[in-house]
């Protein structure tokens, strides 16, 4: 298997599709000539040319607009918004058309679409551009989310995306973009809302997602090293659907659960979570329920207070070791 | 001192008794259970209030009474038992006595039915370990907590249930595991013996989640007719040899009964099918599953594609080539894919009838069985006779959304049909 970079993965799984589907195509701010802004895209105005790799002008509108009509009449785009916190100006698009598109038409019309966005912080970037949103996303009816980790989940659940008969919101992790990892050549296609177990272990469940997967699986080695617990992680990989069945079951088996969040603390993922795990799961916790989040801020650039603000591997080790 | 009939609960009027667990004579000590009682909401033990010698029962077991009726009476050391005490006993005179007795009782029960998850003052108990202490009927003030400030967690429980088997014969006072009236046995926890558990493997898990899946997506029906074998039978005589010497292989029953379910799908389309939404979609081609045992290791059931038109001979080549690269494990998806009725062969084994889980998104499966001689009643013009005959059961389940029992039980009546009166040495 090759190592590829997680942007070399966006533009293999893009490409594999392309190469599959002749009605898949992709548009986006500086995706074709300039490969994109991350260089996720890089290559793909070269070998599809610009009929099917499109730039567009600055209006998030007009791409998801462009996109959904597309999609509607029988086409499968991949949009790009730049930043997921531009997502601000689209919802209206997303949340009250693209999302209720098949269920409004009782099924005539779907709407075969992804949006791809890099999410997420710490790369400096400010509280504008740093944001993590998939849990504004999960909150929405109609849309399926997916955050992945690593390189080979991002061309495998990608393509999986854009063969999903449904729109699919595709958060990348903006600070992961130059993360590496092997990467299955050849079709590789990851079903979505299958978790992965990242880590088996034996006394608190950490269900983490996107870049804090990487955190908590460090975190999880240092509690094993140096306190003695054992820690099983899991990358749920997609919020919707969600892969409920092996959480349930990991936290059936430790009895704890810790979520390691980007989002804010209100309504973050891990709060959607911590109540089914609640309700589904009450006899079998010998632990509160914890979650290790962002401050309910807008995120700070300075990277100091980043780094203090995001969720840190230091932040749960300690948050874990010291759990009931 | 006289024991009555418990208020248990507010609405509660009277009591059936269960179980006397003492006679006359008995010496009791203090929280012994003296009787069972049931209301229509709850059972529930009394138990003696003080120690003392049981003097009289006043209520047969199964008698149903009033609350604060006098139901024994134990002679207490140091009070006074007098006659007056059992005279009284009954039920007009007993509400004067109510007071004390009743409140007596009804903090009694309360603390021997207190279930042990009560923690000692103070001490928190996670749910886990309230489920567990609960289950296992276990004096949680008798575990040593390990966890932060003392807390008994799940794995000091589970610590204590899993020892607590084990020392049940050399100490028993000293584990523990309490008692209740009605000792509760520890259940040996699962997973205790890890040889003895069979992890399943994907093909396992698969199987698992599918027949779980089909038995929930759609109603099955069974039916089943007898057919006789005596044609085909004729023919694998007459031509099986010559096969096995040019093929390697028997000529089994099997590409028959297949043949004959092509003919009758090709009657009944729509068995032929998957149902989609509120829709049958009928399958242009026939494509046959054959339910093929990995050695008791797995279920795996390859395709015998667009089987429209193939002779007895072809099918019969087609499920030969499937089940060799099944066992050598080298099937490709491609030769799972299109499925669109699929058989399952238990007949090697000689079973009478098998009630298969259809393969979805089929809508129908056969099953065939064992075929073996059985007397068979011939009927004719000139009189009825008893003859020899091979004979076996083919049952189909069927999905009952997708048709009724009548269109199923014309199928399978035309597949016996054909069976019992094809020229099958043509049709090789």
């Amino acid at each position: 298997m090759a190592q590829l970079s997680y942007r070399e993965a966006v533009a293999a799984a893009i490409a594999q599709e392309m190469r599959r589907d002749p009605n898949v195509l992709f548009l986006g701010e500086d995706v074709a000539v300039a490969g994109g802004v991350f260089k996720a895209t890089v290559g793909l105005l070269e070998e599809f040319g610009p009929l099917r790799v499109r730039d567009t002008p600055i209006s998030e509108q007009a791409i998801l607009g462009a996109a959904m009509g597309a999609a509607m009449t029988g086409l499968k785009p991949i949009a790009e918004i730049m930043f997921s916190d531009f997502f601000a100006v689209c919802w209206d698009t997303v949340v009250n058309e693209i999302a209720k598109a098949r269920y409004m038409s009782n099924g005539q019309h779907e709407c075969p679409l992804v949006i791809r966005s890099a999410n997420g912080g710490g790369a400096r970037f400010g509280a504008q551009h740093s944001q993590s949103i998939e849990n504004w996303a999960m909150a929405v009816p109609g849309i399926k989310v997916v955050a992945p980790s690593n390189a080979a989940d991002v061309k495998g659940l990608l393509a999986a995306s854009i063969q999903d008969p449904d729109p699919v919101l595709f958060f990348e992790q903006k600070s992961m973009y130059g993360t590496k990892c092997a990467v299955p050549e050849g079709d590789y296609v990851i079903p979505l809302g299958q978790a992965n177990i990242s880590r088996e272990g034996s006394d608190v469940t950490v269900v983490a997602l996107a870049a804090m997967v990487p955190k908590a699986l460090k975190a999880a080695k240092i509690l094993q090293e140096k306190h003695g617990v054992s820690c099983e992680v899991i990358d749920p990989r997609c919020l919707v659907p969600l892969d409920t069945k092996s959480i349930l079951e990991s936290v059936s088996k430790t009895g704890r659960l810790v979520t390691v969040e980007e989002n804010p603390r209100l309504c973050g993922w891990g709060a959607e979570i911590a109540s089914i795990v609640g309700e589904e799961c009450f006899w079998n916790l010998d632990s509160p329920i914890t979650r290790i989040t962002t401050p309910h801020i807008p995120l700070a650039s300075v990277d100091v207070l980043e780094d203090l603000m995001i969720p840190s591997v230091d932040r749960i080790v300690s948050v874990v070791s010291e759990m009931d | 001192m006289n024991v009555l009939m418990p208020q248990l609960g507010e609405t509660v009027s009277e009591g059936t008794i269960a179980v006397w667990h003492i006679k006359v004579g008995d010496t009791v000590t203090k929280d012994d259970p003296l009787l069972d009682v049931e209301t229509d909401k709850a059972a529930i033990e009394v138990p003696a209030p003080e120690a003392g010698v049981i003097s009289a029962i006043n209520v047969a077991e199964g008698d149903t009474v009033d609350v604060g009726v006098v139901l024994v009476v134990i002679d207490v050391e140091g009070e006074k038992s007098t006659a007056a005490d059992t005279e009284t006993a009954n039920p007009a005179a007993a509400p004067a006595q109510v007071p004390t007795p009743v409140a007596a009782l009804i903090s009694s029960p309360a603390s021997t039915l207190a279930t042990g998850a009560v923690a000692k003052s103070g001490a928190m108990l996670s749910p886990a370990v309230r489920k567990l202490v609960s289950r296992h009927n276990l004096d949680v003030s008798a575990i040593a907590g390990t966890g932060k400030k003392g807390r008994v967690t799940r794995q000091d429980v589970l610590a204590i249930i899993n020892g607590g088997t084990a020392r049940t014969d050399a100490a028993p006072a000293q584990t523990a595991v309490t008692g209740r009236s009605t000792p509760v046995p520890v259940p040996t926890p699962i997973g205790s013996d890890a040889r003895s558990l069979i992890p399943f493997d994907r093909i396992r898990k698969l199987t698992a989640d599918h027949m779980v899946m089909s038995k929930a997506t759609s109603p099955h029906v069974l039916q089943a007719v007898e057919v006789d074998y005596t044609g085909v039978d004729a023919v694998r005589k007459s031509h099986g040899p010559g096969w096995k010497a040019d093929k390697g292989y028997s000529l089994t029953y099997l590409p028959f009964i297949a043949k004959a379910i092509v003919l009758g799908l090709r009657e009944f389309p729509k068995i032929n099918s998957s149902i989609v939404g509120e829709a049958l979609q009928l399958h242009p081609l026939i494509n046959l599953g054959i339910a093929v045992d990995l050695n008791f290791e797995g279920l795996v059931v390859p395709v015998v594609r667009d089987c429209a038109n193939k002779s007895v001979g072809q099918i019969a080549e087609g499920i030969k080539a499937l089940s060799i690269k099944a066992r050598s494990k080298s099937l490709s998806p491609d030769d799972f894919a299109g499925g669109t009725y699929t058989i399952s062969n238990s007949g090697p084994f000689g079973t009478l009838m098998t009630a298969p889980v259809i393969n979805q998104p089929q809508v129908a499966i056969m099953s065939t069985d064992g075929i073996r001689k059985r007397p068979v009643v011939i009927e004719s013009e000139s009189g009825d006779s008893i003859a020899i005959r091979p004979v076996g059961i083919l049952a189909q389940s069927f999905d009952h959304r997708a048709f009724d029992g009548a269109y199923s039980a014309a199928f399978m009546n035309r597949v016996r049909n054909i069976l019992e009166q094809q020229d099958w040495a043509s049709e090789l």
